[in-house]
């Protein structure tokens, strides 16, 4: 499992040049540089179609755009063909977004932690496609609205939930499936520095807030990443090669969801019933993965 | 070299093993399915040294051979019809991106299982070279001199050779195979031209900045590679190389070498192994004293050639053009035909729907600025595996030696 870090801990070396077009406040953008941070200039990235391209000035060989669905065959061929030329020691890393990973890449990232092919893919989850404008994805939440899934008279926001895609993953047993958060470097960087050495497929789901798509203040990137990992909305866990599942940050009391949601604009109309139901999923959800924490799963 | 009697996707397994592909990635698909097998059996026994990847589709299928080219790999994919156009978007990446991946297509026509030839003439422009064979030696030959076509420095292209499912995939034929040594002496490991390696990435991103110091626009092509047949791939690698117009003149430029590239591989394997295929391009058969020619691909070709043995000893005087590289086009090797046979059938086992055969359109396209223009008739025949007898030829024949005026006809 991951070591403790403190946020003094991590690398000095910065991989991303200054200078970045992204939005501000870009959730994925910090993600991006905290990454290659951990992993070190020895790494090869490739993306798909996402905001990633566009934005990112980080200084290692980088493939754009093989295919949307292809992020994970891209990566493959990468890992495999490094190894026919000798050079295992390249660390291949994926950094794709939701779309790319839970809708349209979703069998091609099946079928390569099937495989355990010797990749880390690095999911930044903005919970939407945002680079086009922001739509639904599968990994946007329940009730959050989006341009295809707008408030109107018959509509109020998206109706199923979010798609669990660290733990299907979980159950494709790859050496290691972790959940991470911008607003906690240090725990994310430290499950990088556990993950980077393994053999085999490596998976991590960030939750990186999108001013834009959400309809946050710019500002509030952190604050609203931290209030979600506290309210229980995002966990930060890891689940190791022997199966063990951890939680890796416990708050002592949970927030009220209510925090969380309010200072969003696509949770906006919510209703106080709406949140009510939302607040009873979590703390229920909390409930099981604290049960679940330490122990072996299936 | 040995001889042993072999269906036509063992010869592609052959051909991918004597080749040394050091990466195969095939998701399984009839006719194809057994060359994904017999090469499983190479790899699983030692006796081919490959990163063996059994993919979960198609599209995985080709985006792994393209990105183990590029980190270095020779790479080798196979399929069949469906799948073929499941993967189409990826042949444009492959292609685009240069990367030289060789991919066997067993011909499987759309709603049925057996042959024809629009599953991969449907993907033309998708920037891959095209090479039809006629027989099982001929599969085995082009599955080892594609390698050598695609990782030409003036080519650097994807190559897809393509045998007609059942026809050849299933039929067993004897063929003779090269000495492993010699193959090793005349196609060596593959290198690639710009590895793309960490180490490297600062150095490569330097030569962008001196392109930009020059106050030249992404848009025009480096100055390094100005007028340099071999072009980087450094471009269409980073997130900074979109596709730009110059790449697809790059691109155009580099097929039209190809041609030359493939005169010069075939004929130097014609010395090396004893057999070549016409000029690389095509083939004439009986056209020395031709009144008239017909043109075929595939194994239609070998029924032409009994059609035509046939009909000279009858005493007609017809020939055949086998068409072996339909990408690149061979259209001078036409106007040339044309200059001394005036009247060419063009037989079609494929369809453009609403236009025409797509090989008699680029003939056709090939000879229309010429002074005298020859008469190019026009033939559908063995779509979707329909059965193609030498009498079937031999109809098309007598209507091409005929010249009579009609559009386009249905044979058999």
């Amino acid at each position: 499992m991951s070591k403790k870090m403190s946020i003094r801990d991590l690398r000095e070396e910065e991989v991303m040049w200054s200078g970045n077009p992204a939005c501000q406040g870009c959730g994925g953008s910090i993600v991006g540089r905290l990454i290659f941070k951990a992993l070190g200039r020895n790494s090869a990235r490739v993306e798909v179609a996402s905001c990633a391209p566009g934005f990112m000035n980080i200084r290692v060989p980088s493939f754009f755009g093989p295919a949307f669905e292809g992020g994970a065959a891209f990566a493959t061929g990468l890992a495999r063909g490094y190894k026919v030329i000798g050079r295992e020691d390249i660390t291949v890393a994926a950094l794709i977004g939701d779309g790319g990973t839970v809708d349209i890449g979703f069998q091609g990232l099946s079928g390569a932690a099937e495989r355990n092919e010797n990749i880390f893919w690095f999911t930044y989850d903005n919970e939407a496609y945002m680079n086009t404008g922001g739509q639904r994805s599968s990994a946007t939440p329940a009730h959050a609205s989006t341009s295809t899934t707008p408030i109107a008279a018959m509509s109020r926001g998206k109706t199923s939930e979010k798609k669990n895609v660290p733990m299907i993953l979980a159950l494709h047993h790859v050496p290691y499936v972790a959940t991470a958060s911008v607003a906690y470097p240090e725990d994310l960087t430290a499950k990088i520095i556990y993950g980077k050495p393994l053999k085999g497929f490596r998976y991590m789901h960030i939750y990186s807030p999108c001013p834009t798509g959400w309809g946050t203040d710019p500002k509030d990137t952190i604050k609203l990443a931290r209030l979600s990992v506290e309210s229980g909305m995002w966990p930060l866990y890891e689940i190791t090669e022997d199966r063990k599942m951890r939680l890796t940050y416990k708050p002592r009391e949970l927030k009220p969801v209510s925090e969380v949601l309010k200072i969003q604009g696509r949770f906006r109309h919510l209703k106080d019933e709406e949140i009510a139901g939302i607040q009873e999923q979590t703390t229920e959800n909390w409930q099981s993965l604290l049960e679940m924490d330490g122990k072996r799963l299936f | 070299m040995k001889s042993e009697v072999m269906v036509g996707n063992k010869a592609v397994a052959y051909a991918t093993k004597l080749a040394r592909a050091n990466l195969i990635a095939a998701y399984p698909i009839t006719p194809q399915t057994t060359i994904v097998e017999y090469l499983s059996e190479f790899v699983a026994a030692g006796d081919l040294k490959a990163e063996y990847v059994a993919v979960e589709g198609e599209i995985t299928a080709q985006l792994v051979c393209l990105s183990g080219s590029i980190a270095g790999a020779r790479a080798f994919t196979a399929t069949s019809g469906e799948g073929l156009l499941y993967m189409s978007h990826a042949l444009h990446h492959t292609a685009r991106y240069w990367a030289p991946v060789v991919m066997a297509v067993c011909n499987r026509s759309v709603r049925t299982m057996q042959p024809d030839h629009t599953d991969l003439l449907a993907q033309r422009e998708t920037g891959w070279i095209q090479l039809y064979c006629e027989n099982n030696q001929e599969v085995l030959d082009t599955g080892i001199m594609a390698y050598k076509i695609a990782e030409d420095d003036r080519v650097r292209l994807p190559v897809a050779y393509a045998l007609d499912g059942y026809v050849l995939s299933f039929t067993a034929e004897p063929v003779e195979i090269p000495d492993q040594e010699r193959v090793d002496a005349w196609l060596p490991p593959f290198k690639t031209q710009y590895p793309v390696l960490p180490e490297t990435w600062d150095h490569d991103l330097e030569e962008y900045k001196k392109h930009w110091a020059q106050g030249k626009s992404i848009n025009e092509p480096f100055t390094a590679w100005a007028g340099d047949e071999n072009f980087s791939h450094l471009t269409m690698i980073s997130w900074k190389g979109h596709d730009l117009q110059w790449r697809w003149r790059a691109h155009q430029e580099a097929m039209m070498r190809a041609k030359k590239v493939i005169r010069e591989v075939n004929e130097e394997y014609g010395k090396l192994f004893g057999r070549s295929y016409g000029n690389g391009l095509l083939e004439e058969y009986h056209t020395e004293d031709a009144d008239a020619v017909i043109v075929a691909m595939g194994t239609l070709a070998s029924t032409s050639r009994a059609a035509v043995d046939k009909m000279r000893k009858e005493g007609k005087k017809v020939g055949l053009i086998k068409l072996k590289s339909y990408r690149p086009f061979p259209d001078e090797e036409f106007r040339d035909i044309a200059n001394r046979i005036h009247t060419i059938g063009v037989i079609d086992r494929n369809i453009s729907l609403g236009e025409n055969g797509i090989t008699y359109g680029s003939i056709r396209s090939a000879v229309y600025d010429m002074k005298d223009r020859p008469k190019i008739l026009g033939y559908y025949a063995g779509l979707a595996g329909r059965e193609v007898r030498v009498r079937d030829i031999e109809k098309a024949a007598e209507m091409t030696i005929k010249g009579a005026e009609a559009a386009p006809t249905w044979i058999g």
